[in-house]
């Protein structure tokens, strides 16, 4: 047994162990499904073990999935050893708007990684230090990574007023409507709005506490 | 109050005598030229010293692992190439790579190996980007113009082989999408015989000169456990002592098989995280001199007709075929369900995607682990404490590329 195995298997000792995790194989990679409770403690051991890199953190939405049965969303923590090399994930199942406790108190690393799962799907993280949306619009609402978020025929609704609706869009598109976008706001483009200075104001302001 | 720039706002003042010290908060970005694209950043200044920094991203989001949801397996490649578009192979690369592992695809060997030629090609390219804008952040303009003209001639190349200069979608998941066009064997003999000079000629520009070493030397300190701390990998980990290349870690595409080294450092600082970059660009360079003497005829996708579209002669005898071209351009193939992550190493650090099928004729998620978006919280502790300019220093050393970053 190479030492990458040996670390390995040691990983997937303690985890089942002391910490009630099941085993699973996935192409050839190691996952350890844990209750959402030890997450912390699992990453702190391997860590502590020799898994040094956190690469990712990321969540798979089950809902359209065929024959899926069990919780809604899967949160998935890819942990990585540089010597020897060798590559764990851990899978924490949660339903919609149940949270996970965060593990950035511990790691930085995870900060954006929770972030982006909170943002994309609806995954609050229990003690992140600064739990808000990292890449979409402050004024998006949903998560548009969960299955059921529609793609497209949303009207977008900008900060000044403007709103673009699909529908009729495509009427203008096909001449049987002369508006392409419905026109709420009298803003121009590059002129901003008294409430989208204020978002701007507000995020400045509040800005880096973390 | 009236002197203070727009937007800027004053978090605490002291006074003593005539003299006041002040702790502000300012935004720098999202469009301003050091910050390489949209990166925005909220800094505390205390005169001319970062206090904190905090990254806002987000400006460049298009939501494409949502699009990628909606596509066939195969248009996915269209998408891979925007994110990162520096090193817009290394994402075509680790998409393919992982899907073809779902597929349990074999690709031929004479792909596999123009792969890797084009990707470390391309990762020079990358390179030459990033350190002549980093050069220009300092205010080096003429380095900026030299990098330029030999990353041109990679694009030179790669528009050969494709046929577009930046977003190239040449791999497809079984292959590439067609073989070598006629000359390239030479005019990449040429680049490498010509580059090794060059890339001397630019070094000696600024490694040993002086304005260059007391600008860059001890700035941006990123310690080995900060750079664990907070996920960092690539060239600036590797600047930190974190001994990681996914090439040699794990090997993927047939990288066990060349000859090449993984330039290390110690000390973590911005002259070392040029540095390793730089060398990085001569040890890719002697893989894609090893790859070029390795390139044999052969096929250059699976042969199996469920993968790969048939050869286009075939569609005029074969009725067979004109079927499987037809399934494969309307409805593409239909991997087994599973899941799956490849990790691979882009210009900038661990690239991985995370694969999930439910055995349709579209991925049901595509989670693309880019290092760009960790590397970002990277800026923050290696510029704290530091002045305003080395802050500057640090985003071109670390390198990200915001379509990386906000995917």
């Amino acid at each position: 047994m190479s030492a990458a195995e040996r670390l390995l298997h040691d990983a997937v000792t303690m985890l089942e162990a002391d910490l009630g995790g099941k085993q699973g194989e996935r192409h050839g990679d190691v996952h350890v499904t844990l209750d959402k409770e030890t997450v912390r403690e699992a990453v702190r051991r391997l860590r502590a073990a020799g898994f040094e890199l956190l690469a990712d953190v990321m969540a798979i939405d089950w809902s359209a999935y065929p024959g899926h049965e069990g919780e809604r969303f899967t949160v998935v923590y890819n942990l990585a050893s540089i010597d020897p090399v060798t590559r764990i994930f851990l899978r924490v199942n949660v339903e919609e708007d149940e949270e996970v406790p965060s593990i950035t108190p511990q790691w930085k690393a995870a900060g954006f990684m929770e972030r982006e799962v909170y943002d994309l799907f609806g995954i609050p993280f229990a003690g992140h230090p600064d739990l808000r949306k990292l890449v979409t619009p402050d004024d998006l609402e949903g998560h548009p990574l969960r299955k059921d978020f529609p793609l497209g025929e949303t009207p977008t609704l900008f900060n000044d007023g403007r709103f673009l609706d699909p529908a009729t869009f495509r009427a203008g598109m096909l001449g049987s409507d002369t508006g392409r976008t419905g026109w709420v706001g009298g803003a121009r483009k590059g002129v901003r709005s008294e409430q989208g200075r204020e978002a701007a104001e507000r995020e400045l302001t509040e800005g880096s506490d973390a | 109050m009236s002197d203070l720039p727009h937007g800027a706002q004053v978090l605490h003042e002291e006074r003593s005598g005539d003299f006041s010290t002040k702790l502000m908060r300012i935004n720098v970005g999202p469009v301003h030229p050091a910050t390489h694209g949209v990166l925005r950043l909220v800094v505390d200044l205390d005169g001319e010293t970062v206090m904190g920094v905090a990254p806002r991203i987000g400006y460049l989001h298009t939501g494409f692992e949502k699009t990628m949801e909606n596509r066939t397996w195969q248009q996915v490649v269209t998408y891979t190439n925007r994110m990162d578009y520096a090193h817009a192979l290394g994402h075509d690369l680790a998409y393919v790579l992982a899907a073809e592992k779902l597929l349990d695809a074999r690709v031929p060997e004479r792909a596999q190996r123009i792969r890797v030629l084009l990707t470390e090609l391309n990762r020079i390219a990358s390179h030459l980007l990033g350190l002549g804008t980093g050069l220009l952040d300092m205010g080096a303009l003429t380095p900026f113009f030299y990098t330029m003209r030999e990353r041109d001639k990679i694009l030179d190349i790669l528009e050969m082989v494709s046929g577009v200069r930046m977003n190239y979608g040449y791999f497809r998941v079984g292959g590439l999408s067609r073989d070598l066009p006629e000359g390239f064997e030479e005019k990449v003999q040429a680049f490498i015989d010509e580059f090794p000079a060059r890339l001397e000629e630019y070094l000696a520009m600024f490694a040993d000169n002086p304005i260059w070493v007391n600008r860059v030397r001890g700035a941006g300190v990123v310690t080995r456990d900060t750079a664990l701390e907070v996920g960092l990998t690539g060239p600036s980990a590797r600047a930190s002592g974190v001994n990681y290349d996914v090439r040699k870690a794990a090997p993927y595409s047939g990288y066990e098989d060349y000859d090449f080294e993984v330039p290390m450092a110690e000390e973590g600082d911005a002259e070392q995280r040029f540095a390793v970059r730089a060398r990085e660009m001569e040890q890719s360079l002697r893989i894609v001199q090893q790859a070029l003497v390795r390139l044999e005829p052969g096929p250059i996708k699976d042969p199996d007709r469920r993968i790969s579209l048939p050869e286009r002669h075939e569609l005029e005898t074969s009725m067979e075929a004109v079927i499987f071209h037809f399934k494969l351009v309307t409805e593409g193939f239909h991997p087994p369900m599973g899941e799956v992550y490849v990790p691979t190493e882009s210009a900038r650090g661990e690239l991985g995607y995370y694969l999930v099928s439910d055995g349709g004729s579209m991925p049901y998620r595509v989670k693309v682990r880019t290092p760009s978006l960790v590397n970002v919280q990277a800026i923050e502790p290696a510029s704290i404490g530091g002045t305003f300019a080395d802050m500057v220093v640090n985003i071109a050393t670390m390198d990200p590329v915001m379509g990386d970053v906000d995917k």
